[in-house]
């Protein structure tokens, strides 16, 4: 029922709001909340609990209890108390197996006591056994509140925002309101949060609705605004959070009807609404007195005010009928009433200073819990900090010797006193357990109304102070958030070649290689490998790493780093290394091509380059040598022209001497190509006659292009990593990653020849002295598959059917040698040409035999061609 | 000593057709952001000068910074650095996007507004970030291109609900 | 984890920017014997408290630099670029890291 129109009141009503409830139209007016509006309309119950699926009504109206969350436009969990009413907006309850007022789940509230005290998980549906599917089946569709779209996507846009602020005042009441304006007038930048609606405030930026979700190192302060995330990082925290209304616990407490003073205060002086015809005080400070104040006002009429600051009450009890209050009971004396305001003192709101490593201290004059030891940069401002709160300890528990009907500890997960009670017993004595245990507080209210009175049953129930038994501690998110909010947008950084577009365009299947897009082929991965065979393809291997390596220093800088010898390398030549960590470990491998005595080019595999530069870069700062490294990875796109006519095709894009002696195996040239200034280098990772082009990113696709025009007559076509790995497996070519691990070194992974032991000390020599003093214990060789069935990668090796001795790293079938090829880890006594081994493949096994040589052109000779 | 022309879009020929990935993500893109990846840049090491003739300098570290200038004139700018330091071609190395407002850099990096040039993380990658006035530009790896066009339009969008 | 940390070049930025290299050791000098290699490859002091460790701008200047840092409360004391051991030569530690008692 409306009140009529008041000064301060948040409703406009000259503007109309409508908006749907459980299917029917609700008349709402601009500045009520949908709580506020249902309530106007009649509305008393507004959800079911969660695990009794007791009726349950408005109680506190600052969206800290869960009482009234529905679902708003489908997104569940929504408080209707706090959340305005917008034109159109589609309110469903949740929660019940029928409707609010008949909902079918009642029953585990009539029944279900025995077959769900707390912790019933661990004690119930657990035996038969067989019978769990069903268990699960029944418990999932009753467990949970709000329900959401198994197949829904982004609903919802949410973004987030980077801002700074000189001073973050959290909380827009007085003492937030009176900081604020303090070090606005002292010239600082000052940015006020609240988490409902605050009026603006002259010289303060106002950010409201804006909750605050805790305080991380550094003064991140991230504040949900809703749509957006506002992620502070303040200089100054000042928390203004204030207090938070108590209930009483005892029998009947939860009844819809029972409300919190800020609860009545909200609906009369916010919403104009006229909460009940008969009301009945009970509280432990003045919040209660004002709160009847207020109902006069209103016209409600007032059964009686206990003030418990003045008389000692020793039973509470509330009764009700389908779950709506209708009387209330104080030591006896029957009062009927259809609101029930109490008021169990103020509890300031400290989580957040807690989080950010304040101390929480117990006052047993005012029964709450006080903040201490702010840390620096921290101020705490108001009845947050203690200020101003006055009022009579309440106890424990108004439950008086009868124990009549279910006493409320914690409403948002239906944890009575008689639970907690249970645990002590059981055992669990500390209030960390208990809440573990039973579960109080890890409900939406997150210990807003629970967290103090389970503190103060354990207390009496253990027979010692609040002090001793102490809080749980504070972790953000100080209230609920949702995970879209904290999701924001769907990007994920992403690498692409200059000459991506033209894959796409050709109809590359495009793959993840580490965060670089490539293609993985061009739909005929057998087809393309068979070509750079037969007579020449081209691959965009832009994605490697590339460094200028360059200083006075730089051969010895590069010596001390890889276990190759450089300082003998002659300009234009190009060596294949294998860099090292210190305990002897491969780390990343690469080409190095020398440009001059004081230049030297090096490319690293695709997800190394930005390891590799670090790497680079850490040792240089340690040794402090005469030495620049330049990181020009997406500077320069670069391809492999590679097959027997691969010179035939560069011969149309270049004028240089392409002959064997021009342009010999592991040479480097400079070169205009197709117009465009390139570095060519003549390596082999594919087995065949190849020219790995370099030239700068802009000219990609004309490059890309040009090759594919000239070798048209060839029949070029362009290939993929799929082909490539067949290809570089032909020739028992190492991939970093696939073909070793973390553990793997040098001498044991078949390149022995690589390690250059009788250098100065270089990264890694002293553990490959130790590694070759030791012996060698496994080592990675080839295989060929006897008959022909290819092992998956990551396959055991076997000896002889008993236990598992090595594994499979990499397995293809070869349609060049119609063979199924592969590389392995075995001991180094079988690693010998011609010995066998079993392979697990499709459940049994499979022969193998060891190949120590590359199965393609094993001398060499098509890449020296 | 080799002169690394390799590294030099601005020694390509006449024929050979430059194509930016950042334009072509650019296509349709609202006017507060557009392509600046056609301007030279050239990265110095060494003890840098207070300014560049020819260039704005943007300081990295006492030791690094980065140049830029108009494309046309980056050879010859190159080789006259290279005479008192060790100048690289990074022209094609970096791409550059040009962002106007500074709420849409702030969704899309935490980095302080009024502290620039800067070096630093913008949407997750790393990029130097000049500012004028109003107008900011990011210089970042060519190959994230696709990437921050499509989350610097999609900021954009996410001002205008 | 989301403390700042002050780059020696560009001032302070969130921890994610930077790479950590973990705690600060010392390269033994010459051919160490076994015992001495994996010391220094696998051990460390791991210390609760102020820990002096090596930290790269990856995301900004690209500098390597170390920092000390309280590991309990992750407060960064001090962060400071570090004179390279030696100019052109061997790398200079002065000590080899050797724990007091041998690993359990």
């Amino acid at each position: 029922m409306r009140l009529p129109a008041r000064p301060g009141e948040r409703l406009n009503r000259d503007r109309e709001v409508t908006f749907t409830y459980d299917g029917n139209a609700v008349r709402a007016f601009e500045g009520d909340t949908i709580g506020s509006a249902l309530y106007a309309s009649g509305q008393r119950i507004f959800s079911r609990s969660f695990k009794y699926h007791r009726p349950r009504g408005l109680l506190c109206c600052s969206g800290s209890c869960p009482n009234c969350m529905m679902t708003v436009d489908g997104v569940p969990n929504v408080r209707v108390c706090a959340e305005p009413v917008r034109e159109n907006a589609v309110v469903r309850p949740q929660n019940v197996w029928g409707s609010l007022e008949r909902d079918a789940l009642v029953v585990t509230d009539k029944l279900g006591g025995p077959f769900t005290p707390v912790g019933f998980y661990y004690r119930t549906m657990i035996r038969p056994r067989w019978a769990w599917p069903l268990y699960e089946k029944f418990l999932r569709s009753v467990a949970g509140l709000g329900k959401l779209d198994k197949h829904g996507t982004r609903a919802n846009r949410y973004d987030v925002e980077h801002r700074r602020a000189r001073v973050l005042v959290i909380g827009g009441g007085r003492a937030g309101r009176e900081a604020a304006q303090q070090h606005a007038v002292a010239g600082m930048q000052v940015v006020l949060v609240d988490e409902g609606f605050v009026d603006p405030l002259e010289g303060v930026e106002v950010v409201a609705p804006g909750r605050a979700l805790g305080i991380w190192e550094g003064g991140l302060v991230p504040v949900d605004a809703g749509r957006v995330l506002y992620r502070f990082r303040a200089e100054k925290i000042v928390v203004a959070t204030g207090t938070i209304e108590q209930p009483l616990v005892f029998p009947g407490n939860d009844l819809v009807g029972v409300m919190l003073p800020d609860g009545v205060r909200r609906l009369i002086e916010d919403w104009g609404i006229k909460p009940a015809e008969k009301a009945v005080v009970v509280t432990v400070d003045e919040a209660g007195r004002e709160a009847a104040a207020s109902l006069r006002e209103a016209g409600v009429e007032i059964a009686g005010v206990y003030d418990l600051r003045r008389e000692r009450v020793r039973e509470i009890v509330a009764r009700g009928r389908g779950g709506v209050l209708r009387s209330v009971e104080v030591d006896g004396r029957k009062l009927s009433c259809d609101l029930l305001v109490m008021s169990g003192g103020r509890q300031p709101a400290y989580s957040l200073l807690s989080q950010a490593g304040a101390r929480v201290e117990y006052d047993p004059g005012r029964g709450v819990f006080i903040p201490t030891d702010i840390p620096e940069g921290i101020e705490a401002v108001g009845s947050v900090a203690g200020e101003g709160l006055a009022g009579a300890v309440p106890a424990a528990s108004y439950n008086g010797a009868s124990g009549k009907g279910k006493c409320f500890v914690c409403v948002c997960e239906d944890v009575t006193d008689k639970d907690l009670k249970r645990a002590i017993a059981e055992g669990f004595d500390s209030i960390e357990l208990a809440k573990r245990y039973t579960t109080v507080t890890m409900g939406p209210c997150q210990g807003r109304l629970c967290h103090v009175p389970s503190i103060r049953l354990y207390a009496r129930e253990n027979e010692k102070d609040e002090a001793t038994i102490g809080t749980t501690t504070a972790r953000p998110p100080w209230a609920p958030v949702t995970l879209g909010l904290l999701a924001g947008r769907p990007h994920e950084p992403a690498q692409r070649t200059a000459i991506h577009h033209r894959h796409k365009e050709l109809g590359a299947k495009m793959m993840w290689t580490g965060t670089w897009r490539r293609p993985h082929s061009y739909g005929d991965p057998e087809g393309e490998a068979q070509s750079v065979h037969a007579s020449v393809g081209v691959i965009d291997v832009s994605t490697l790493g590339k460094m200028i390596v360059r200083g006075p220093d730089s051969a010895q800088f590069l010596e001390r780093l890889y276990p190759n010898r450089f300082g003998d390398m002659k300009p234009m030549r190009i060596r294949y290394g294998v860099l090292n960590s210190d305990a002897g470990r491969i780390m990343d491998d690469g080409t190095i091509a020398r440009l001059d005595d004081e230049t030297f080019y090096v490319t690293t595999t695709s997800t190394g380059a930005g390891a590799v530069l670090e790497w680079f870069e850490w040792w240089n700062a340690v040794w402090g040598m005469d030495v620049e490294i330049v990181n020009v990875t997406g500077g320069l796109a670069a391809v492999n022209v590679a097959g027997p006519r691969a010179r035939e095709v560069m011969r149309k894009l270049t004028d240089i001497d392409l002959s064997n002696e021009g342009l010999a195996y592991l040479d480097a040239r400079e070169a205009q190509i197709a117009g465009v200034p390139s570095l060519i280098l003549r390596i082999g990772f594919v087995g065949e006659l190849g020219y790995e082009l370099h030239f700068p990113s802009p000219y990609g696709e004309h490059v890309w292009n040009e090759i594919l025009d000239a070798g048209e007559e060839f029949g070029i076509r362009p290939f993929g990593l799929e082909p490539q790995r067949i290809l570089r497996l032909e020739k028992m070519h190492i991939l970093v990653g696939q073909d070793t691990d973390s553990e793997s070194n040098v001498l044991e992974a078949n390149m022995p020849w690589i390690a250059k032991l009788d250098k100065d000390d270089f990264v890694g020599k002293w553990s490959l002295e130790q590694v070759q003093e030791r012996g060698l214990q496994d080592l990675l060789v080839g295989f060929e598959m006897e008959d022909g069935k290819v092992p998956l990668e990551g396959a055991q090796v076997v000896l002889e059917g008993t236990r598992p001795i090595g594994r499979i790293t990499s397995s293809r079938w070869s349609p060049e040698l119609r063979k199924a090829i592969g590389m392995a880890w075995v001991p180094a006594a079988i690693a010998e040409e011609g010995k066998s081994f079993l392979v697990t493949v499709d459940g049994g096994f499979e022969r193998a035999t060891v190949r120590l040589r590359p199965f393609f052109d094993p001398d060499g000779e098509k890449l020296r061609s | 000593m080799s002169g690394l022309a390799f590294l030099s879009p601005g020694r390509a020929s006449a024929e050979a057709v430059w194509c930016s990935p950042l334009a072509r993500a650019l296509e349709g893109a609202p006017p507060d952001v557009g392509d600046l990846s056609q301007t030279g840049k050239i990265e110095i090491r060494g003890d840098l000068p207070k300014s560049v003739k020819g260039g704005e300098l943007n300081r990295i570290t006492p030791n690094r910074g980065l140049v830029l200038c108009d494309f046309g004139k980056t050879v010859e700018l190159l080789e006259k650095l290279s005479q008192d330091y060790f100048a690289v071609d990074v022209t094609a190395t970096l791409a550059g996007l040009s962002v106007r407002g500074e709420q849409l850099m702030r969704r899309i990096t935490d980095l302080d507004l009024d502290a620039l040039p800067a070096a630093g993380a913008v949407s997750h990658i790393q990029a130097l970030v000049t500012r004028d006035g109003d107008s900011f530009a990011l210089w970042f790896g060519q190959e994230y291109s696709d990437y921050l066009a499509e989350v610097v339009i999609d900021a954009w969008e996410g001002l205008r609900e | 984890m989301s403390f700042l940390l002050d780059c020696p070049n560009c001032g302070p930025r969130d921890v994610n920017e930077f790479s950590c290299a973990g705690e600060v050791t010392v390269r033994p000098k010459e051919s160490p014997t076994l015992r001495e290699l994996t010391s220094y490859i696998y051990f460390r002091r791991n210390v609760a408290g102020v820990q002096r460790e090596w930290w790269y701008h990856r995301q900004g200047c690209e500098v390597w630099f170390q920092a000390e840092r309280d590991t309990r409360t992750n407060e960064v004391l001090r962060t400071e670029i570090v004179e390279p051991s030696s100019r052109a030569g061997t790398p200079g530690p002065e000590a080899v890291a050797t724990p007091d008692a041998p690993a359990v």
